[in-house]
């Protein structure tokens, strides 16, 4: 789908411009707010400078900065073998050159999503209440649905976009805020200089005005451009499983959850397979997030019959929008005389999840923070969190010495180092 | 999660499914709201008993911080013992010398669930092997 990777190019570009424009264009007025007639040589100066560093930042580590904004723990396969089991059978099944990095943040909340440069550098990530509450077919799925978004290119754009967006957000709070605090002043200022005090009073109002509505712009734009994404993810995502209905009923659980993502924020939250921001009970039909609604992609997940090929999605998608958007085209030309048949697999045996799932997903986000785990031979379990340095620990049940076993600091010390080839 | 008394960074005991968070160094335990939850093995029950503690203020003493919402917590008189409960819910407290005191005590709350959990960990002579 070599134009779909030409339209995503084309897509960041226009995003640079225009992210861009938006900026120099917020610059003159606060330039000329601040410092009167000749303060937009500074004031775009100025927004001309943090727009090279933020693109330049962006590119370079755009992937580092949103992982370490959304608390994403790079682990190894033994804290969750599973978990690296179908991210490397979909690593297969994609044919992408190298096993993306694998993260997990600990957070209840469940969701996912992927980021990074390029299929060479790129990264999935889970949360660790999405592994609690899915089943295999389920995860797979998901992890299906986030290896698409980086064999279809997506997640330069989405990881740029979310880079820039964030700083858009932050840039205007630090001026709104600087506004708040330093208001005084300004106005004894003003009133030496009566001439200009009036246009200066307009390009203040006028600064204000834009710091207000350039973070909206900016998320409507990005909302405008990335809804097709999502399902075509979602229709790539079907190619590699075979099986829709575990990628529907994953959507249909991660909607479901009424738990907020603590660490998600404006920014990320494009990133997400489902909208993690929407409020308790909206999520399955919320039309104002960057997704397309949760429900409509479910719909149809669980209409496609026959085949999983492009086609057979675009049909399933054609047929549920009938009338006013029958001829959208989710999938570009190529994608569509991929006719070749791909059989849907039969359901099979659905896993029953645990009963004590609970308390495997506190531990596994005890793991996640570095805990120490210990098994007395009385039966007691004991965990350690790492801010309590101690050689050993005498059982509060049956009073042995316990020593913290080796391979425990091993697994936390490979653990950071995973971490720290990340922000190299 | 830090021990309300001392500040101190707390351990997790899990036996027989239910977790306790201990203090290393003053011995003092805390008891989730979802570890009561499941050592009564019902919501409608746990609140009946919550209810059912009585309030009191110790003069002189100053009500202790919940490890979760940080909010100052209710003082509780349950049979002459005294504990620590979170306004919001959050779980129970109790200091070292109110533990020592249910474990001696015949009767602590109906069916002794809580009382049985933490003899189990605290006052096993099997464990300790006398
Ligand atoms: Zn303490
Ligand atoms: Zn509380």
């Amino acid at each position: 789908m070599w134009e779909l990777i030409q339209t995503n190019r084309r897509r960041s570009i226009v995003l640079f411009i225009g992210m861009g424009l938006s900026l120099l264009l917020l610059g003159f007025f606060i330039g000329e707010a601040f410092w009167g007639s000749d303060g937009w040589i500074a004031g775009m100066s100025i927004a001309f400078l943090i727009w090279l560093i933020m693109s330049a930042v962006s590119y370079f580590s755009g992937d580092a900065i949103v992982l370490a904004m959304s608390h994403a723990k790079r682990v190894t396969p033994e804290i969750h073998p599973r978990l690296f089991n179908v991210v490397e059978e979909m690593k297969i099944a994609a044919n992408l050159p190298t096993m993306p990095k694998v993260y997990i943040i600990p957070d209840i909340a469940p969701n996912a999503f992927a980021t990074g440069r390029n299929p060479e550098t790129s990264s999935v990530v889970v949360t660790a209440g999405l592994l609690e509450k899915l089943d295999r077919d389920e995860l797979q799925g998901v992890i299906a649905h986030e290896v698409s978004h980086i064999t279809n290119r997506d997640i330069l754009f989405m990881t740029f976009s979310a880079v820039i967006l964030g700083s858009i957000v932050f840039l205007s709070h630090i001026f709104l805020r600087s506004l708040w605090f330093g208001g005084g002043r300004r106005s004894s200022s003003r009133s030496s200089s009566k001439g200009g005090g009036q246009l200066q009073l307009i390009m203040m109002l006028i600064a204000i005005l834009l710091a207000v509505l350039a973070p909206i712009m900016a998320q409507l734009l990005y909302f405008a451009i990335s809804r097709k994404r999502e399902y075509l993810a979602d229709a790539s995502a079907i190619r590699l499983t075979r099986y829709p209905e575990g990628l529907a009923s994953a959507l249909e659980k991660i909607a479901a959850s009424d738990i907020n993502l603590e660490s998600a924020n404006k920014a990320t939250a494009g990133l997400f397979i489902v909208n993690p921001l929407i409020k308790k009970g909206q999520r399955l039909t919320a039309l104002t997030s960057t997704h397309p609604p949760v429900l409509e992609r479910i719909k149809i997940l669980r209409s496609i019959a026959g085949g999983a090929n492009y086609a057979d999605y675009q049909r399933a998608y054609s047929s549920l929008k009938q009338g006013t958007e029958t001829r959208t085209s989710i999938i570009p030309p190529s994608g569509i005389q991929d006719t070749k048949k791909i059989e849907l697999t039969k359901p099979g045996k659905r896993e029953i999840t645990a009963e004590s799932s609970r308390r495997k997903l506190d531990d596994l986000i005890r793991t996640l923070n570095d805990f120490v785990f210990l098994q007395c031979t009385c039966g007691l379990k004991i965990k350690i969190p790492p801010d309590l340095k101690v050689n050993n620990i005498s059982c509060p049940r049956c009073g042995r010495i316990l020593e913290i076993p080796l391979s425990q600091l091993q697994r936390i010390k490979s653990r950071w180092k995973a971490d720290k080839a990340t922000n190299a | 999660m830090n021990c309300p008394r001392c500040g101190k960074s707390m351990i997790t005991l899990e036996i027989k499914e239910v977790e306790i968070d201990y203090c290393l160094s003053c011995h003092g335990i805390w008891l989730d709201n979802g570890e009561l939850e499941l050592l009564l093995r019902d919501a409608k029950r746990k609140e009946k008993l919550l209810q059912s503690f009585l309030l009191t203020s110790v003069p002189g003493e100053k009500p202790l911080k919940c490890p979760v919402c940080h909010k100052k917590m209710l003082q509780v008189m349950v049979k002459k013992v005294l504990l620590d409960k979170c306004r919001h819910g959050h779980g129970l407290w109790f200091d070292n010398d109110e533990l020592q005191k249910i474990l001696e005590m015949g009767d602590f709350d109906p069916d002794n669930t809580i009382k049985k959990h933490l003899t189990e960990i605290f006052n096993n002579k099997e464990a300790k092997g006398e």
